[in-house]
């Protein structure tokens, strides 16, 4: 009669254990296309038990996921969150600074005015000629000078958008970090992984889970973003120094400087979009400004005008290298009139064109900065542009190829495949069943028993 | 490795995606007949293309003006032409005057024909070009070189014009080469004639005789060089078209399809964008049938 009893407990417990089984096939099933969704495993245990037979016990619900693997897809998704968000962003600019006429061709559009008014000097319409070119080149430089100016504003607005993102984000992690402490649930472990992955495409954020399962998160740097169940905040605060947002890190009273040091997650893209990539095309379009004010001055106002005057400029004066693209106009007297236009020689009559010819030579002439001509100088700019493009693409292909890499690891060990779970579905239904069967075997017998006695 | 269905799945749609992205280049290379369109496609390509277009624009800029350059040194041509004929025409009509047979009023007449061709060879010598400039007057060219008396009044200034970075080539001659800088003063000898002719000097024209000689030797000498200026500035053209086309060739190579091997390729990522699609119809039918 024990014996018939430990039958029916052991059956009793089989029933559960094969039912917990059928419960998480079900639920991996049902969440088979959630994103970040890690795939659960029961484990069924002997239960050994004296005197006669053991039974069958399932422990709790397994989430199938590595940290190891997590954490390096992390890193790989701060990785691809910069380069996608930087190529973008570059492309998107050089989309825009090749729009229309560029500063080489309206260059190309001087020296071809000069050309043609060196041999008419005199004639107004050829005078009238250059100085038009040389209002379209102003115009042109000023632009893209605005357009490199706006491109930084704009990934200043996304830094500072961002820093408010990290911050919920940050927040979020915290929180999960808690449920995980406090319950060890699976799904909010999967909820934690996400919100860390979404931290580090954004910020190339490291993540590191601890031995009390806690999951700290720090950036390139050091700084802190994530301690347990405590998350610091990011803030952009404009730096007078130069106009745009410093990146803080803030903990208390704890106020830490990350804007140099933030290498990775689309908001390092724009960082190093706005503090170094676009601001050298900045510091690179100042200097042709300045060079070609003083390239062309340098020559035109030894030259004569038309009424045999000197000291003529072609260019408003400059201050220095740094904001000479905005401030780059054509001299107001030569845009006045084109008679200031100094195309001759001092001494000679006005039909003198030696200094035009020595104006359009300037072509040939290495007067702009690292012994370049001024036309070189102005498509080394795009070309530098081009450039950071290309690697950033090539970076966004690599980056994907290790991130495509990661996420079929992490599909091949946490992933759901639905045949899988739909054979353990089957498999925990029938041996319920089996279960059950047992169950009710043992308890017919019980039944004839009682009845016999 | 374990394979799921839904790895399957995004597989076929990331080589789909894939296929796609090949498809819409090789549709954009030969809608656009460019390889390279922005800087980032081929940053070394698309540098030494506009490189190229740079340098055609300036050579282009550079053969205008030299174009403009032959045209003044053919209108000079044609301005010293004129005198020398006339020049010619002066020294027959001297050379009629100082026969001893001629009678004072018949070397009036003879001299009433000079003063008119004096005055026709002021005004070659006074030719505008088409900006209105005077060609052979210097740099003095917005005012007559010659004066009504024949004097010159411009300056010895040349033009040259700009043929490369470093390299200029002259374009004009002064008037000052028709005075006596030159050789003998051709305009005011052609009034002397003229008043020797009208005042029956006979020792007067018989003197200018040589003069006149000297003057048609110095007018050919001075059109041989002009002469001389087309021939190079004709050079240079040519140069400058070789170079410009030289130029125009390698931009191309450098950035433009080759609509043959972009139709190709479009075929060809077309027929990879079919399969793609296929392949992935097949594999979402076949979890689906795993499923039911």
């Amino acid at each position: 009669m024990s014996d018939l009893l430990s039958i029916l407990s052991l059956g009793s417990a089989g029933i559960a254990a094969q039912n917990t089984g059928v419960s998480v096939a079900a639920n991996n099933v049902a969440n088979a296309n959630t994103q970040g969704y890690s795939r659960q495993r029961v484990d069924l245990e002997s239960m050994l038990a004296a005197p006669l037979v053991g039974g069958v016990r399932s422990g709790s619900p397994q989430r199938v996921a590595s940290d190891l693997l997590a954490s390096r897809m992390r890193t790989a998704s701060g990785s691809l969150g910069m380069s996608k968000a930087y190529s973008e962003a570059l492309s998107d600019f050089e989309a825009v600074s090749t729009a229309g006429a560029t500063i080489d061709t309206q260059l190309a559009s001087v020296f071809t005015a000069m050309s043609q008014a060196s041999v008419s000097p005199t004639d107004p319409a050829a005078r009238d000629g250059v100085v038009a070119s040389l209002r379209g080149l102003v115009s042109g430089i000023n632009m893209r000078a605005g357009q490199v100016a706006a491109a930084r504003g704009e990934a200043d607005h996304r830094i500072a958008d961002g820093a408010a993102q990290a911050t919920a984000l940050a927040s979020q992690l915290a929180a999960a970090n808690a449920q995980v402490a406090k319950s060890g649930d699976p799904t909010a472990r999967d909820l934690r992984d996400q919100l860390a992955n979404q931290l580090a495409s954004l910020t190339g954020a490291h993540t590191r889970t601890d031995a009390d399962g806690m999951m700290r998160v720090t950036l390139d740097g050091g700084a802190v973003l994530v301690d347990g169940a405590h998350a610091a905040t990011m803030t952009a605060t404009t730096d007078p120094a130069t106009g745009f947002g410093k990146l803080e890190v803030v903990d208390g009273a704890v106020r830490r400087d990350v804007t140099a040091q933030l290498g990775g997650g689309s908001m390092g893209a724009d960082l190093q979009l706005r503090d170094h990539t676009l601001a050298t095309t900045a510091q690179q379009l100042d200097q042709l400004a300045y060079d070609t004010a003083t390239g062309f001055d340098a020559v035109h106002t030894t030259n004569a005008a038309l009424d045999g005057t000197t000291g003529h400029r072609m260019f408003g004066a400059l201050a220095g290298v740094a904001g000479a693209a905005a401030a780059l106009v054509v001299d107001p007297a030569l845009s006045a009139s084109s008679a200031n236009l100094a195309l001759g020689t001092v001494g000679n009559g006005p039909g003198d064109n030696a200094g035009a010819v020595a104006l359009f030579q300037l072509a040939g002439k290495p007067v702009a900065a690292g012994g370049k001509t001024l036309g070189d100088a102005a498509l080394a700019i795009v070309a530098d542009v081009g450039r950071a493009g290309a690697t950033a693409k090539g970076d966004v292909l690599r980056d994907e190829l290790v991130n495509t890499h990661l996420g079929d690891l992490r599909d091949s060990l946490s992933g759901v495949d639905t045949q899988e779970e739909l054979t353990n579905l089957s498999k925990f239904q029938h041996a319920s069943e089996a279960m059950t069967k047992v169950v009710s075997t043992v308890d017919q017998l019980l039944g004839s028993l009682i009845q016999n006695l | 490795m374990r394979i799921t269905s839904t790895h399957l799945i995004e597989q076929s749609a990331a080589a789909t995606s894939s296929a796609q992205a090949r498809y819409a280049t090789a549709a954009s290379q030969v809608s656009s007949g460019l390889k390279v369109a922005m800087p980032s496609d081929d940053p070394t390509a698309w540098l030494a293309a506009h490189r190229a277009n740079l340098r055609t624009a300036l050579v282009d800029g550079t053969s205008q003006a030299v174009q403009y350059g032959r045209e003044r040194l053919a209108q000079t041509d044609g301005a010293l032409a004129s005198i020398q004929s006339i020049v010619s025409d002066v020294r027959m009509l001297a050379v009629q005057g100082s026969n001893a047979s001629y009678n004072p009023t018949s070397r009036a007449e003879l001299g009433t024909q000079v003063r008119g061709l004096f005055e026709s060879a002021i005004g070659a010598a006074n030719t505008q070009s088409p900006d209105g400039a005077y060609i052979l007057a210097g740099s003095a060219s917005l005012v007559p070189p010659f004066d009504a008396t024949g004097t010159y009044v411009g300056d010895a200034a040349t033009r040259d014009v700009a043929t490369e970075d470093n390299a200029t080539h002259a374009t004009s001659i002064a008037g000052s080469e028709l005075t006596s800088t030159g050789g003998v003063d051709v305009m005011t000898l052609l009034s002397r004639v003229a008043t020797a002719l009208s005042n029956n000097d006979l020792p007067g024209i018989r003197s200018s005789l040589d003069d006149l000689t000297t003057a048609i030797h110095q007018v050919g000498g001075v059109r041989t060089r002009v002469d001389g200026m087309m021939h190079v500035l004709d050079d240079v053209k040519t140069a400058h078209d070789a170079l410009h086309q030289t130029l125009v060739t390698a931009a191309s190579n450098y950035v433009d399809a080759d609509i043959v091997t972009a139709a190709s390729n479009l075929a060809q990522a077309g027929q990879a964008l079919d399969v793609a699609q296929t392949v992935s119809s097949h594999v979402i039918a076949m979890v689906k049938a795993q499923s039911t």
